[in-house]
């Protein structure tokens, strides 16, 4: 009699083991990841991606939602809420409610955790940051010159050997300004970059914005810092849009096809009117008596 | 002398142009770039954020990044296109493994009927002894564009920035521009495009040519919806080999998201040239030609079908 | 003139009932043309994906069918205008049968192209949202202008015999119809001088029109890079082709309507004759475009162009290739060379020959070069590489020629399709010269 009860005992536990670990296995792993930006000292945003590996490969998760919080999670920290998109990212400009905590010391803390989605379980991670600027300044000859400094107790120090890029801002991309794309900044945290390229197109005007980035620092994020400088050679625009051409929109076809074209109609249909009017006088000649 | 002079003008031209570009972060975007005002316009509505000195900032919606949801660009406006620009595109035939994840991606994106491809990826060989190579082939975006030419009621147009679209809500379905074509870029909705309801639902919008209509033509639109963004076309974004380049050619450079080059060396450099220049249909798309590849071309298709016969 | 022969003639060239054969045409057209119908719901309702058109063969047997109604449409001119303009007399009785067939080919090419759109509810764009650059829009003007300009030629010549029609039988079927056509015209000299002036400023106009719709046609090919339309030829080519079968249709029609309505004595064995000699210069002169059309493209053997001619001469267009050739050229020419040959019988066979081969002609003419693109056919279903016409196609495309014929045997049941007022005018002057 014990024995069955044992032999039942531990067949339910199996069974609740099973199942337990069979739960555990239908809610895949999650990787988040954090990323804090910086655009030109101004506005400043965190960017979570939602990762898994599915067959082996990393792919992006989107529709995740990820909550955003500054120094630990609790309810009065929390940043604000996103949902990873397409490629996998949710972004979050931080909101001017963590305005005492982010000016209460040269380093700051960001978490985001992920509700569980479409069987993901729940992830979080956390960043350090450590506030820091670039500047960007010009000389004479036409050299760049970045210089990255972060925020050491109440100073300004330099930060060396951290990964500079140095461009030309343009659509969708950035062109390097000197003969690499990335430069590291020496004991001072500068880097001096000769501008390499003649006669770039810039605005109407002539300016360039150049574009200093740092990418994926640890300790400061990634920031970036723009500076207009008039470099470049004033863009010449030439559009045929307003030509009158065989391919404009419809009221700009060329004058001759529109001569050509409206005459012959003019002369054929005006004589098809004549021709319509003459049945009406045969007609009125019908109307007279006539004995034949 | 006329060193110093220059120096001076250039450092009090630069003070200026620095004073004046912070004054222009204050939410309104760089004034320098006309571009940048025609391209996104405030919505209005304004969010309190955090600078990094720790002030409280007001920004508008629409300068967020990344680009929350756009207002959608009226008729008229997709019709004219974005001021100032030139769209180009350059793509490396020398990069080209056939992985087609540019077709993916546009046609996920564009919810592309499955059949349907707006990007194509043919094997290549000009001559009897000539290089075999895979030539993903997108709408050129002709600057004399045969389309555009015969089509009888303007639904498919050529903006002021080189980009040629459809309006599927004026397209008759004549598919004159499908026989004018002679890269065979276009395709047709013979049936229901087969969208889902939330999808086929939306008001139509010529940038994003979504959602397709039956009996209307279809074709690559070059993302300008991406581009009003400052975003990259998906095909590009999504090669992994970086094959394919955009850009504005007024701005003398293309990217293909990682890698960034001046547009008029590049092109000059590695002797890039345009399908079919002999027609003078004037293509916005270059070619560079496949030199130097590493790996072997492999077509499994044609394999396929020479086994079968 | 003796009031016997006059009513003689009058009574001979009256509209007649249809007899039985008559009614089981009749029937059998309506049968074609509900089915077309039938075919064009379905298609309405689920798109152009019911016909076998995919992206690269994006024009089928609709547009084929199209432009064989505008080359038949030029019959009208040919047979009214240039025969008129040279001062022949012995084609008066086939010029309304040449017009309502001009008239009915028009009115079914706009059918057709309507039932070839995408979008056909969005019809009205073309004339709100219409870009004179394109030569569709070419197109419709000169269609439309062409409709109005045979619509009148029918209708002046048909004038003077309402009075006739009316004369004969007050209280006739029609006989409203004819009152409110033509009561009017009472034959005054004041009115005969103006139909007779009005019907040679048509017959001067009809010409160049008549030319500019079957060229703008063919220029809805010319104007792409595609090889086989890529042609400097083509609205010569294509305006001899049209000549050709229109001739060929109306010998056709005239053997049948000779049989149907006993006209012996007005549709004589002169006229199959001459309408025979007709056809075979029409017929050679066609022959001698497509020479220029495709022997010249072969001595040069172009890239693009090489499949595609291979293909037509010697591939897997080469059956009707050369049955359109034979069959529209040659076979009629050794027929009608030989006066045996120009003999009713024979003259409509050899017609019969040449409206069919022509009708495949235009398919050759628009499908080959679709499946010879510049880039190679990939990333798209197999389906694509191939074009045979789905049931739906064929039911409307037929539906459309039993339509046309339709329109002409309506035309000829309500109006007399010999001129009969121009009959007796002729008769009258042939006997007192």
């Amino acid at each position: 009699m014990t024995t069955h009860k044992h032999i039942h005992l531990s067949v339910i536990l199996l069974l609740f083991v099973c199942t337990a670990s069979m739960a555990q296995n239908t809610r895949q792993s999650l990787l988040l990841n954090l990323g804090y930006y910086n655009d030109n000292n101004y506005m400043q945003y965190l960017k979570a991606t939602a990762k898994a590996k599915i067959n082996g490969k990393f792919q992006v998760i989107p529709g995740v939602p990820v909550s955003f919080y500054i120094a630990q999670v609790a309810d009065e920290n929390l940043l604000g809420k996103a949902v990873t998109d397409v490629y996998g990212e949710a972004a979050l400009p931080i909101p001017a409610m963590a305005r005492t905590l982010w000016n209460s010391g040269p380093k700051q803390t960001f978490l985001a955790v992920s509700t569980p989605y479409a069987g993901y379980e729940s992830a979080q991670t956390d960043l350090d940051i450590t506030k820091a600027k670039l500047k960007i300044d010009t000389a004479a000859g036409r050299k760049i010159i970045v210089t990255l400094v972060q925020l050491q107790d109440s100073t300004w120090t330099a930060v060396k050997g951290a990964d500079v890029k140095v461009a030309v801002k343009r659509l969708g991309g950035d062109l390097n300004a000197g003969e690499t794309p990335t430069y590291t900044t020496d004991s001072l945290g500068s880097v001096n970059v000769d501008f390499q390229r003649e006669n770039l197109p810039g605005d109407a005007s002539g300016h360039l914005v150049l574009i200093a980035k740092v990418e994926d620092n640890d300790v400061c994020g990634n920031l970036s810092k723009e500076y207009t400088v008039p470099w470049g050679v004033p863009s010449s625009y030439k559009t045929s849009f307003n030509e009158r051409t065989l391919y404009a929109r419809r009221g700009k076809s060329p004058v001759w096809l529109e001569i050509m074209g409206y005459s012959i109609v003019a002369v054929v249909w005006i004589v098809l009117f004549y021709l319509m009017g003459q049945i009406f006088k045969i007609k009125r000649m019908g109307r007279q008596p006539f004995n034949g | 002398m006329k060193k110093t002079d220059t120096s001076r003008r250039e450092f009090i031209a630069g003070a200026l142009l620095a004073g004046a570009a912070f004054a222009g972060c204050s939410g309104k975007g760089n004034p320098f770039e006309e571009n940048a005002a025609d391209m996104v316009k405030p919505s209005g509505e304004k969010v309190k954020l955090l600078s990094v000195d720790g002030e409280v900032i007001e920004v508008d919606k629409a300068f967020l990044k990344p680009v929350p949801h756009l207002p959608p660009v009226s008729n008229e406006e997709a019709r004219i296109g974005i001021k100032g620009k030139k769209f180009v595109m350059v793509i490396d035939l020398s990069r080209c493994k056939s992985l087609k994840k540019c077709q993916e991606a546009c046609d996920h994106m564009h919810h592309v009927h499955p059949g349907q491809n707006w990007i194509k990826v043919y094997p290549m060989q000009d001559g009897d002894q000539t290089a075999q190579y895979w030539q993903p082939t997108t709408c050129m975006h002709c600057d004399e564009p045969p389309c555009v030419k015969v089509c009888p009621v303007d639904a498919t147009f050529k903006r002021q920035d080189g980009i040629v679209l459809i309006d599927s809500e004026r397209c008759i379905g004549c598919r004159f521009c499908m026989a004018a074509c002679p890269y065979s870029t276009r395709v047709f909705n013979w049936g229901d495009p087969g969208l889902p309801k939330q999808i086929a639902d939306q008001p139509y919008s010529c940038e994003t040519s979504v959602p397709q209509k039956k009996g209307t033509v279809g074709k690559c639109d070059f993302c300008p919806d991406m581009t009003r963004k400052g975003e990259l076309p998906h095909c590009v974004s999504a090669c992994p080999n970086g094959v394919f380049f955009f850009g504005d050619m007024l701005e003398d450079s293309v990217t293909n998201g990682s890698e960034t080059f001046r547009f008029s060396e590049l092109v000059r450099d590695k002797a890039g040239y345009r399908l079919m220049e002999e027609l003078g249909t004037k293509p916005s798309v270059y070619y560079l030609p496949p030199v130097n590849r590493n790996f072997p071309f492999k077509d499994e298709e044609q394999d396929a079908d020479d086994k079968k016969s | 003139m003796d009031n016997i022969i006059k009513n003689k003639i009058i009574e001979d060239l009256l509209p007649r009932r249809f007899g039985n054969k008559g009614k089981l045409w009749f029937g059998i057209l309506l049968v074609l043309c509900i089915t077309g119908l039938v075919a064009y719901a379905r298609q309405l309702s689920k798109g152009l994906e019911v016909t076998a058109m995919r992206d690269y063969v994006s024009w089928g047997i609709y547009i084929s069918n199209f432009v064989f109604f505008v080359a038949i449409s030029l019959v009208g001119s040919l047979i009214t205008a240039v025969l008129r303009l040279t001062d022949v007399h012995w084609s008066t009785p086939l010029t309304r049968i040449a017009e309502i067939i001009a008239v009915a080919a028009i009115t079914c090419a706009a059918v057709i192209i309507v039932v070839d759109m995408g979008r056909p509810d969005r019809f009205y764009n073309l004339f709100t949202h219409g870009r004179l650059q394109s030569p569709i829009i070419w197109d419709v003007i000169v269609i439309t202008t062409y409709f109005f300009i045979s619509i009148l030629l029918l209708y002046f010549p048909l004038l003077p015999d309402f009075r006739l029609l009316l004369k004969h039988n007050p209280k006739g079927a029609f006989s409203k119809l004819y009152r409110f056509l033509g009561s009017f015209w009472t034959n005054s000299p004041g009115q005969i001088k103006i139909n007779e002036r009005a019907i040679n400023i048509l017959v001067i106009t009809i010409i160049p029109v008549a030319f500019s719709i079957h060229t703008v046609t063919s220029w809805l090919f010319a104007t792409t890079y595609r090889p086989g339309w890529d042609s400097t030829n083509f609205g010569a080519y294509f305006i001899s082709g049209a000549f050709l079968v229109g001739a060929g249709g109306v010998l056709m029609a005239m053997y049948a309507f000779r049989r149907a309505y006993n006209l012996e004595k007005y549709i004589t064995g002169q006229h199959f004759d001459k309408m025979g000699r007709i056809v075979v210069m029409l017929a050679l002169l066609y022959l001698y475009f497509n020479i220029n059309e495709f022997l010249v493209p072969a001595f040069k053997m172009k890239k693009a162009e090489r499949d595609y001619l291979i293909g037509l001469f010697a591939g897997d267009f080469a059956p009707l290739f050369w049955f359109a050739i034979v069959c529209s050229m040659f076979l009629p020419i050794v027929i009608l060379i030989f006066k045996k040959g120009r003999r009713p019988l024979p003259a409509f066979i050899a017609g019969l020959l040449v409206v069919i081969g022509s009708w495949f002609k235009r398919y050759i003419i628009v499908t080959p070069t679709l499946l010879h693109p510049f880039l190679p056919m990939r990333d798209v279903p197999g389906s694509y590489r191939h074009y045979f016409p789905t049931w739906e196609e064929w039911a409307i495309a037929i539906g459309s020629l039993a339509a046309m014929l339709l329109l002409i045997t309506i035309f000829a049941r309500i109006f007399p399709i010999i001129p009969i007022q121009e009959t007796i005018t002729e008769t009258e002057q042939h006997d007192n010269p």
